[in-house]
């Protein structure tokens, strides 16, 4: 049986966190989870646990200057009633599990999670989102892409705490978002998209892509990206056949109970294809 | 370890020394004999567990008692006693939403959440807001119907 | 509008399911009891050869075989089916044992800390390597059953055509997904064993229970308690769970309570039947079908179960609702090391009518003709010859039912309109036409002899006794107008208590869609006789027992004859669009027509057709099950998928009046009816958008993308 922590602060849960190997807790919704053993029986948590969700400094959202910041405990309801979200991050938030889920599940705990498949993690990949981590020796910060090392590993050090995700308010064109689910609701992502488009004067001047649950992290690659930058428009779909093949040696996904290799492989290339030849999704 | 955990349950202040990282599901079914809570799946898929967390709809089998401290819990026993309850579940008779009955109290708070922001939902709306309660019975269209009948009823008196 | 027995009435029993007062078996908590937890099978075939044990703690029990009082065997069609598991277990999650106790915690360590030592043996794990068989792992030749009847002279009638169309279709596994998982509670006090739970069918399982125990028949009990859903799933399967917790409530003297958790019921219980069917047809020269061969194999798993009646009905039905003068139906049900197959909603016939259904599809699309109007041409009528040679004795409304559905959902120009769709969204519509034998086939009515008895209470009041349970279908209202009307008393003033072996008399169990039918004529005449009588006494009861009408003729050895004494009739049109990018498809909106006779309750009906066509359209897409190595590799809510009201269509649904006279005020079945035909239609809608065929489900995402046309 493991203790919990209840901090009252954040001051008081960096601190915690300092001294003691502990599992921060947010929404509870993935750990209870993974850590469930049945009716009746007390979840198999092998380290103690620090509840952080109710902690004031980090379940705030500011917008300022157009720059967005979300506390790391905001339960994804409130991301989607907020006036500021995007409209791209507010359509993921709104597909992650179903109402009751949305009302304890966190941004934060989807990021520290770092499932391949997490629902918000190629619209912060596109979003170029930084993370806050704070320990009590002090602040650093970190682009979301390289927050990942791994399915379940993240940069994120024994003493630290992610506290803040932020980002710029975008301005683009076009965007699109698709997840592809098991199912219309309530449902794993087989495959999830996000994508923005910036196009002025002919040339498409911005471009953004990310794909999530067909790679053991979030696929997003700046340098496939700069290939279309600053092209013409008319010029883009001759450049689409190289460019899907270097996404192609990205994108690994697996076969598992919910699909297969090929159609997460083939889906994730049309998805691609689709939004910049066309700006569906 | 255990603890003593303070919570507020059903409109009474109550404690319980448990172990913090116990479901509230077993906290409830086992502890307050509050068998109106169901267990379907154990995973936050059924919804048949559902109850109001400080007043938001959440599955009680993903939350950890420990998470609650100080939080208002409420379970379909207690709001049942209530004049929303029964616009709700006259709605569901009328409309022939009950069938084997193990999702209805999950459907019903599901369906308080939804009215209570949204007077007035339309198709989409009610459908999104019964997604995490699943019905083997019904094939939810009849649920639907009961829930746009208690909006009508309700005349946004919520 | 006069109130008729069909006007809806507010279900009995909504209040207290809706306020959460309602007790499902796991609600109740009788004092001293203790939990079961059950030991099983990680492998699909292997010889146990030592079991491990850590000390037990007073007060907790390991119960086995040796605990067995009587046989090691749950009564059913075969003696093969172990409670406990012997020296051989032959599927993954075979109970092996039971660890039970007062505390949940210590049950679930001592379980974990025991150590099985097998000696792993083949395991068959497929249809086709347990035809092939040279090891059988039943029997001769692992097949559970065989079944083959004809009509007319297929054989010189195929030597004689020119144009023969062949066809595969698959069927995948099915979960029945009851919100409540399974779950009893067993006490044994002064020598009596009582065994109160979730169920569909109390006799069956008392009937088990003495077999398993030995005792005198009054000294065995079984009480349903409210049940959260079945749909067959909870038909059999109790049985077994019953033995477990009547062989610990023995051994230990204590209440004993096994509730399955989620997972564990998706990865142990028994599901509906994979099916491989292999259909030929004689077309002539003027497109007509003359000669039909289907050849059916379902994969029974590794007991026989109810396999060799699943069967049964799936041959019953594998001609669908055609007729073909010359028919041949032959099948098998295969014995492999997969966990066991079992009852779900439909029990044979969805499987049989995916594949006619789509085999009628297939010739249609081969001869170039139009699939409805191909179809359309084929349709039986009142007097024409069934698949076992009887006839069609009652009127059929099929084809107006047919042209309502087109009406509805606007079929013929949308069937044009779509065939012209060339962009990413393709939109497709189906169609389904479909039967369903009402009662148990044959003279298996006559073989169960349900008795069903009405006790007057009161000069006002009265109450059913039988041991049809409500399961959510709406028993528990439909039963109780029948008496009420028959009565002329209101139907508050009925009562129907949860079934209970000791105090109802045994009217059958609640499956084959036989409840409304078969016991609720069996009510309706009793409440006209006590009606009569009523002044005689201030409480007495009059019971009634299941005659077999004579002219229902049927040979079990030849399966020649009335199949059935009655048949429900249905039509449905499923729309959907298919997103090519990515294989997507969205059901756009359902419509269906059917013919139960009469209905007790319009609602009660509605919420059966309703609930039926959406767990056929998941049969159809997204409920994939599939094994590995013996185990469903989908075995828990989040990777077995079924609808949630977001993915579920509106469905659009009337009926047709066609009143069964040996039916209560004209009523037939209807529990089952609506599941057989959505599948189909489904499969077809998605070929129809696509320009493919499609011959097995579910349709796949995963399937349809690798059919591109580049």
């Amino acid at each position: 049986m493991v203790r919990s922590y209840h901090p009252e602060t954040l001051e008081e849960a960096l601190e915690i966190r300092s001294k003691t190997r502990c599992i921060p807790y947010a929404g509870g919704t993935d750990l209870m989870v993974r850590y469930r053993r049945g009716p009746g029986l007390v979840p198999g948590f092998d380290l103690p646990v620090m509840f952080i969700g109710q902690l004031p400094e980090i379940t705030q959202i500011h917008e300022k200057n157009g720059e967005f910041s979300i506390g790391t405990c905001v339960p994804y309801s409130d991301i989607v009633r907020h006036r500021h979200s995007p409209e791209i991050l507010r359509q993921a938030c709104s597909l992650i599990g179903a109402p009751a889920i949305q009302n304890l599940g966190t941004m934060g705990g989807n990021i520290c999670n770092a499932s391949p498949a997490g629902d918000t993690l190629p619209v912060l990949a596109v979003l170029d989102a930084s993370l806050t981590l704070q320990s009590v020796s002090g602040e650093r910060e970190v682009s979301l892409l390289s927050f990942f090392k791994g399915p379940g590993k993240t940069l994120l050090r024994n003493d630290e705490l992610l506290t803040c995700i932020h980002f710029r308010l975008p301005h683009f064109s076009a965007e699109g978002y698709r997840k592809i689910g098991t199912r219309k609701a309530n449902a794993l992502s087989k495959i999830a998209f996000a994508g923005f488009l910036l196009k002025e004067k002919g040339l498409l001047s911005d471009v953004r892509i990310a794909l999530g649950a067909v790679a053991p992290t979030i696929v997003r690659s700046r340098e496939l990206e700069n290939r279309l930058i600053g092209q013409p428009v008319s010029d883009i779909a001759e450049l689409m056949p190289d460019l899907l093949n270097s996404y192609a040696k990205l994108i690994q996904p697996i076969t598992d109970q919910r699909s297969d290799a090929n159609y997460r492989k083939t889906v994730s290339l049309r998805l691609i294809e689709n939004f910049v030849l066309k700006e569906e999704s | 370890m255990n603890e003593t955990i303070q919570f507020e349950l059903n409109g009474e202040n109550v404690s319980i020394k448990t172990s913090p990282m116990r479901r509230l599901i077993d906290v409830l079914r086992d502890d307050f004999s509050a068998t109106c809570v169901k267990e379907g799946c154990g995973e936050g898929e059924c919804g048949a567990c559902s109850i109001f967390l400080n007043g938001k709809l959440a599955n009680s089998c993903l939350v950890a008692v420990g998470s609650i401290k100080g939080m208002s819990v409420e379970t379909v026993a207690h709001f049942q006693t209530t004049p929303a309850y029964r616009v709700i579940e006259q709605a569901f008779s009328d409309a022939g939403s009950v069938q084997c009955g193990f999702c209805t109290p999950g459907m019903v708070l599901a369906a308080y959440a939804l009215l209570k922001e949204n007077v007035d939902p339309d198709e989409t709306d009610i459908r999104e807001a019964i997604s995490g309660n699943l019905c083997r019975c019904t094939g939810y269209n009849m649920i639907v119907d009961g829930v746009k009948l208690a909006a009508k009823r309700g005349n946004g008196k919520w | 509008m006069k109130n008729t027995i069909s006007t809806p009435v507010d279900r009995l029993d909504g209040p207290e399911k809706a306020s959460g007062r309602a007790l499902y078996i796991d609600d109740i908590r009788p004092d001293g009891m203790l939990y079961a937890r059950t030991l099983r099978a990680d492998r699909p075939r292997a010889r146990i050869t030592d079991i491990r044990f850590p000390e037990i703690p007073d007060g907790y029990f390991i119960v086995d075989r040796n605990d067995v009082p009587s046989h090691n065997r749950i009564k059913m069609l075969e003696d093969d089916w172990p409670f406990f598991a012997e020296e051989v277990i032959n599927h993954v999650g075979e109970p092996i044992l039971l660890v039970v106790g007062p505390d949940r915690e210590k049950v679930d360590s001592i379980l974990r800390a025991i150590e099985v030592i097998y000696a792993d043996l083949p395991p068959v794990l497929t249809i086709e390597d347990s035809l092939a068989s040279e090891k059988p792992i039943f029997g001769d030749d692992n097949c559970f059953a065989t079944y083959q009847f004809q009509k007319g002279d297929p054989d010189s009638t195929f030597k004689q055509s020119k144009t023969i169309i062949k066809g595969e279709f698959r069927t995948g596994y099915h979960e029945q997904a009851y919100m409540e998982p399974q779950g009893l509670i067993g006490t044994y006090t002064d020598g009596k064993l009582t065994v109160t739970g979730s169920m569909q069918c109390p006799y069956y399982v008392k009937n088990a229970m003495l077999h398993l125990t030995g005792f005198p028949e009054d000294q065995v009990q079984i009480v349903q308690t409210t049940t959260g859903g079945a749909f067959g799933g909870k038909e059999e399967y109790p049985s077994l769970l019953a033995g477990h917790v009547a062989v610990a409530a023995i051994k230990t003297g204590k209440p004993v309570k096994l509730i399955l958790e989620r997972g564990e019921d998706l990865a142990v219980t028994t599901k509906r039947h994979p099916s491989v069917s292999r259909y030929r047809s004689a077309v002539d020269e003027n497109g007509r079908v003359i000669a039909m061969e289907a050849d059916i194999t379902l994969d029974g798993g590794a007991y026989a179960g109810l396999s060799a009646v699943v069967l049964q009905r799936a041959l019953f039905a594998a001609i669908g609702v055609y007729n073909i003068p010359n028919v041949t139906v032959r099948g098998r049900v295969m014995a492999t090391n997969q966990v066991p197959s079992g009852a779900f909603r439909g029990f044979g016939a969805p499987q049989a009518f995916f594949a006619v259904e789509m085999h009628m599809e297939q010739i249609a699309s081969e001869l170039g003709m139009n699939p409805l109007t191909f179809k359309e041409i084929h349709l039986v009528k009142q007097g024409d010859r069934t698949a076992t040679n009887s006839v069609f004795r009652d009127r059929t409304r099929i084809r107006e039912m047919l042209s309502r559905v087109l009406k509805m959902s606007g079929y013929r120009k949308k069937e044009g309109v779509f065939a012209s769709h060339k962009g990413r969204f393709r939109s497709g519509i189906g169609l389904g036409i479909y039967l369903h034998g009402c009662g148990f086939t044959g003279k298996g009515e006559d073989t169960i002899q349900g008795t069903a008895t009405i006790r007057k209470l009161a000069a006002d009041r009265a109450e059913i006794l039988v041991s049809n349970v409500e399961m959510g279908q709406g028993a528990q209202t439909t039963l109780r107008k029948i008496v009420a009307t028959t009565l002329d008393l209101p139907v508050q003033n009925i009562e129907y208590p949860n079934p209970d072996t000791d105090l109802v008399p045994n009217s059958g169990p609640t499956v084959a869609s036989r409840t409304t039918i078969i016991v609720g004529h069996l009510l309706e005449s009793a409440a006209k006789e006590l009606k009569a009588r009523w002044d005689e006494s201030e409480t007495f009861s009059v019971s009634k027992s299941y005659r077999h009408p004579s002219y229902i003729e049927w040979d079990q050895e030849t399966l020649q004859g009335d199949a059935y004494p009655a048949y429900s009739w249905g039509v449905v049109a499923v729309e959907v669009e298919v997103d090519t990018l990515v294989y997507e498809t969205v059901v756009k909106r359902v419509w269906a027509v059917h013919d139960v006779g009469v209905a007790i309750d319009e609602e009660i009906i509605r919420g059966q057709v309703e609930g039926g066509i959406l767990q056929a359209l998941g049969y159809a897409s997204i409920e994939v099950m599939e094994t590995g190595n013996g185990a469903y590799l989908q075995h828990n809510f989040t990777d077995y998928i079924i609808p949630t009201a977001v993915d579920a269509p509106v469905i659009v649904s009337e009926l047709m009046d066609n009143p069964y006279e040996y039916g209560p005020f004209g009523a037939k079945c209807a529990g089952e009816l609506p599941i057989a035909g959505a599948a189909a239609a489904y499969a077809a809608a998605v070929s129809h958008a696509l320009d493919i065929p499609i011959h097995e489900i579910p349709v796949k995402p995963e399937t349809l993308i690798k059919g591109l046309k580049q």
